[in-house]
């Protein structure tokens, strides 16, 4: 009877015991992985003037209403010219510490590529540009890349970046294969 | 060689013997009525002592009785002749005669404490209250002859329900998959799906149902390993068990309310004898070039001390579909467990641990970044990736490992009842590998680490009215999300506190009605400590309801601290009538209450393989389902059937997930999910037959079908198994019993009914902008999968036995893809695949 009782009280101790367990309080996480910014310098070459352009898209945006903004950016571009992009990440989740990835994509250069993709309507012909990254194979990286336009004309411009892709000199997305990091558009209007 | 006795919990005064049903229940009958109030109005022992000496008080100067009792063989029913039967405190015996009967005379009023002895069985020792002159039978457990057979007999199998339809998988079916999953191995079971992420990950489905609806218990403890995801297998190594069983149903509130299903994993005690045996099964496999291995040994002794070892690993590398390998699917195994324990004819001790880890390699054409990626996935008849063949597992990957330990104490005589007493723990620590960027690499994207501690009591006791089962239970459980992985909390730290206890009865008063009736009350308490982002908290307008719970905030997000309670009740009728010997009648009712599980209530991230984000639902509440299963069996003949047909309804809280629009990101808009209560009815069948031509040819047949619909939108619900049938043909031949081979039929129909969940993506074809439909609704075709078995042996091979088993699936070496694969969008399922199973009975 007496061990009985011991046994019920043992039984009860350790029941409140682990009830009186409370948890830690969390610590916040910022996501310093993902993309939340990309940014692209457009420079004429013949005056060196540079527009930059914002695309910056929070994750985890909910619903899409009011949020197609980024549908309509225009990047201006005249005919007959030649201009320099160049496209950089940024990480934001931490408003006070925002991050350039790009080094990082630097960094693993053999897994990544930028690749922008166009409808018909203009005829723009691209290359790697000054200052560009080579990777191991000497496949550029695209992240700088020269724009040489002829006549006017208006086209929808898909950029994206691209995380281990199949191949490097594919000349179509599906081609390029590989997991989209980033995925921006605009529209390109030749004048 | 000596065997533990086993004893009858019943006593009967009219003439009706001890009844053993198909399902192997016994119906206790005895109807001692001052024994039954005492009994019956109380739960523990004490009190029915008490009782039961002021009963004995009382009477005790009547001493005309006539004590009468039998004697039978537990195995066969047969009597057994030369048991000596004693009378503890005096210097009678008697021996009983070649009917098993004995008889003694001149007994007075009360308690008869009796020890029963065979030649070929321990000493048994029971305590019956007499009251008049009385017939008992007694049951005692016959030797077995050969030890390497270690039987499995009916009463050192705890009976899980009198009135539900018990599906076993034999010790056959289970070693045939002792190299692969749990899921895998119950699929053998009409009704039963497997939910899969690729080939290696896989969730059973009972009944259209899985996850925190289907239950997997473990010696008693229901297994706490995150089932709430949909590529989260049970962590468990189906080795460790001797006995694999489910119940399609809620079926016993025991061990949990789970409403579709729960499937039961023990190991059988082994006996009170000195002894040592085991058994090794080494399997080599063609596709994967893989190869396992189990062994697990028990040494035993004469006093019931006892000690069971059991370790087993897996390797396989990438498994390869018919044309093309599937890179990156290999996984690897280790699994050790160690039972100690002292089985005693009256105290029982049994200490067990276990570690289990799996990683598993994740098909690397899965892994993919947007809508885009998956549109291109989808377009392409085979992955985007396709390496050679290698034997080490990359990411993604999952490394997932499984510590249990429990300790458990059963008294097994007070008052004609046994109690339980076990404290488990449990900790399961997952880790989702992606392919990430830079110093990240190797961190894991996801990381939980759920720490689970489960304190259960339970007293069964028999009176004259039935069999009675009561228990109590608390459990605490701790979640922690590493944030080391630097992504956000998929699910929120929470700490859950759970009590609540359970009650069933077993009634039979007449011979051919057995009643059960069951109840589960539980109370659960989760703190939860979730961060929300601004952004969303001002989308989804949170700080009204939510507001005042905010305990810290950042400059982009909030911490948000709130305890959620729920109280579940459950029940459970089912009355189990026999029509003839050969046929029975089981019909049985849940009502299933459930608390919503974190995930459902507060997930929130982005799926890479389905490229979704999935939002948790802090709304939602209990959901109630109520269940009815019918099942109409014939149990002997050459001809034999069970005949099941189900309805479930959830009625207005159903939790499903379901799109619910479109976010963009930066790399692209995404279809959002959200977990919602709708209704949801399900019906279905499950038939079994099977018919032996002769001895050595027999034909069996498993159909199941179901259909799932959400009542509220008159929808068909999603990943809803489709219409399986197998066939499955057994036969050796009449000069070589030692050979016999098995072909085996699996055809599963496309899925007709599921819901248009598709969605539109603009993309750039030839220059023009073309919009396309993501296609992640449309069932794959329907498919044919023909395995062959060859099984030889057992040979004697000096004091082990030895059996050899090749086995071929998809001997057609067929393409094609399962509706229930999660990653039917990537690839086929695997093709040919040869296997060669050593089996050794030690």
């Amino acid at each position: 009877m007496s061990k009985n009782i011991f046994k019920k009280t043992a039984l009860i101790s350790l029941i409140l015991f682990l009830a009186s367990c409370d948890k830690d309080e969390p610590e916040e996480i910022h996501e310093h992985e993902e993309f939340s910014r990309a940014v692209i310098t457009v420079t004429n070459e013949a005056d060196q003037a540079s527009v930059v352009y914002t695309f910056a898209i929070e994750n985890h945006d909910y619903g899409d209403a009011g949020h197609d903004d980024e549908a309509h950016m225009e990047i201006e571009l005249e005919a007959n010219s030649s201009y320099l992009f160049a496209i950089r990440f940024y990480n934001d989740e931490d408003p006070n510490n925002p991050e350039d990835v790009t080094p990082e994509v630097i960094d693993e250069k053999d897994e990544h590529l930028v690749f922008y993709e166009f409808t018909d309507g203009v005829n723009i012909t691209l290359e790697s540009g000054p200052g560009d990254t080579l990777d191991s194979n000497s496949n550029p990286l695209n992240l700088v890349t020269r724009w040489t336009t002829t006549a006017a004309g208006v086209a929808d411009v898909e950029a994206y970046l691209i995380h281990q892709p199949t191949s490097k000199t594919g000349t179509t997305r599906n081609a390029i294969g590989g997991a989209t990091d980033v995925e921006i558009e605009f529209e390109a209007h030749v004048n | 060689m000596r065997l533990v006795v086993q004893l009858m919990l019943k006593l009967n005064l009219r003439h009706t013997s001890i009844k053993t049903s198909n399902n192997g229940v016994i119906i206790l009958k005895y109807s001692n009525s001052r024994m039954n109030c005492c009994a019956i109005s109380t739960f523990f022992n004490l009190v029915v002592n008490i009782c039961v000496l002021t009963t004995s008080f009382v009477y005790s100067q009547n001493c005309n009785l006539t004590f009468t009792g039998y004697v039978f063989d537990v195995d066969d029913n047969t009597p057994l002749e030369a048991a000596m039967i004693e009378v503890l405190g005096s210097d009678t015996f008697v021996v009983s005669d070649v009917s098993g009967a004995f008889q003694l005379v001149n007994q007075c009023k009360g308690k008869l404490r009796l020890k029963i002895s065979h030649i070929n069985c321990e000493a048994v020792y029971r305590e019956v209250n007499l009251d008049k002159s009385s017939t008992f039978n007694f049951l005692l457990e016959h030797r077995v002859e050969n030890l390497d057979e270690v039987v499995v007999s009916k009463l050192r199998v705890h009976e899980l329900s009198a009135t539900n339809k018990i599906h076993s998988l034999s010790e056959l079916q289970k070693d045939r998959f002792s190299s692969k999953n749990l899921a895998g191995a119950l699929e053998q079971i009409s009704g039963v799906s497997v939910l899969s992420t690729g080939n290696s990950i896989g969730k059973p489905v009972i009944h259209g149902m899985f996850g925190s609806r289907v239950g997997v218990v473990y010696d008693g403890i229901q297994l706490e390993n995150q089932q709430w995801g949909q590529d989260h297998a049970p962590n468990i190594d189906l080795n460790n068990f001797e006995l694999i069983r489910v119940i399609k149903g809620a079926g016993t509130l025991k061990y949990g309310t789970t409403a579709g299903g729960v499937v039961i994993l023990e190991s059988i005690l082994p006996k009170r004898v000195d002894s040592l045996y085991g058994k090794t099964i080494l399997g080599g496999m063609y596709n994967g070039r893989g190869y396992s291995a189990s062994s697990n040994w028990v040494k035993s002794y004469k006093n019931g001390t006892y000690i069971k070892l059991n370790g087993s690993l897996k390797r396989n590398g990438d498994f390869t579909a018919p044309n093309y390998n599937l890179t990156n699917t290999g996984n690897k195994e280790n699994n050790f467990s160690i039972a100690l324990g002292k089985n005693g004819l009256q105290h029982k001790w049994k200490t067990f641990f276990s570690y289990f880890n799996t990683k598993i390699a994740i098909l690397e054409s899965a892994h993919i970044g947007n809508v885009k990626d998956l549109l291109r996935a989808i377009e392409s008849s085979v992955p985007l990736i396709i390496d050679p063949y290698k034997s080490d597992i990359d990411y993604p990957m999952q490394d997932n490992s499984h510590y249990t330990a429990n300790i458990e104490y059963t008294n097994a005589n007070i008052a004609d009842g046994e109690l339980h007493i076990k404290y488990s723990w449990q900790r399961n620590n997952r880790k989702e590998f992606d392919i990430r960027r830079g110093s990240l690499k190797d961190k894991p994207a996801l990381h939980l680490v759920l720490n689970t501690h489960n304190l259960l009591s339970n007293y069964e006791w028999n009176t004259a009215f039935g069999n009675f089962d009561s228990g109590i239970f608390f459990q605490i459980q701790d979640n922690y999300s590493n944030p080391e992985t630097q992504i956000k909390r998929l699910i929120p730290d929470y700490l859950k506190t759970k009590l609540g206890g359970y009650f069933t009865a077993t009634f039979s008063n007449t011979k051919d009605f057995i009643f059960e009736l069951g109840a589960r009350y539980g109370y659960n308490n989760n703190e939860v400590q979730k961060f929300y982002t601004n952004k969303q908290w001002d989308l989804k307008n949170y700080e009204e309801p939510f507001g005042r719970y905010v305990i810290r905030q950042t400059v982009s997000q909030k911490l948000v601290k709130r305890t959620l309670e729920f109280s579940t009740f459950s029940f459970n009728a089912g009355v189990r009538h026999s029509l003839t010997p050969a046929y029975t009648i089981n019909f049985n009712y849940n009502h299933t209450q459930r608390a919503p599980n974190i995930a459902e209530m507060f997930s929130d991230g982005l799926h890479h393989s389905l490229a979704s984000i999935e939002y948790g639902n802090p709304f939602l509440g209990i959901e109630t389902t109520h269940k009815v299963v019918l099942d109409f069996e014939k149990k002997q003949g050459a001809f034999q059937f069970n005949i099941s047909p189900f309805i479930t309804v959830g009625q207005n809280n159903y939790i499903v997930i379901d799109p619910v629009g479109v976010e963009k990101t930066i790399r692209g808009a995404f279809p959002v999910w959200q977990y919602a209560a709708v209704s949801a009815l399900f019906k279905g069948i499950d038939l079994d037959f099977s018919y032996a031509f002769d001895e050595n040819t027999q034909f069996r047949n498993s159909t199941s079908w179901v259909e799932g619909t959400n009542t509220k939108t008159n929808l068909p619900l999603v990943n809803i198994p489709p219409l399986t049938i197998n066939n499955q043909l057994q036969f050796s031949l009449p000069d070589w019993k030692s050979f016999f081979v098995l072909i085996n039929s699996k055809a599963v129909f496309q899925q007709n009914r599921y819901p248009d969940n598709n969605f539109e993506q603009p993309v750039i074809e030839n220059g023009k902008i073309v919009t396309k439909t993501v296609d992640i609704s449309t069932p794959p075709a329907g498919y044919h999968d023909l395995g062959l078995e060859l099984n030889w042996g057992p040979y004697s091979l000096r004091s082990s036995k030895l059996s050899i088993a090749l086995i071929l699936d998809n001997v057609l070496d067929n393409s094609y893809r399962n509706y229930l694969n999660r990653l039917r969008f990537y690839s086929d399922e695997i093709g040919r695949n040869i296997s060669l199973q050593i089996r050794i009975k030690h």
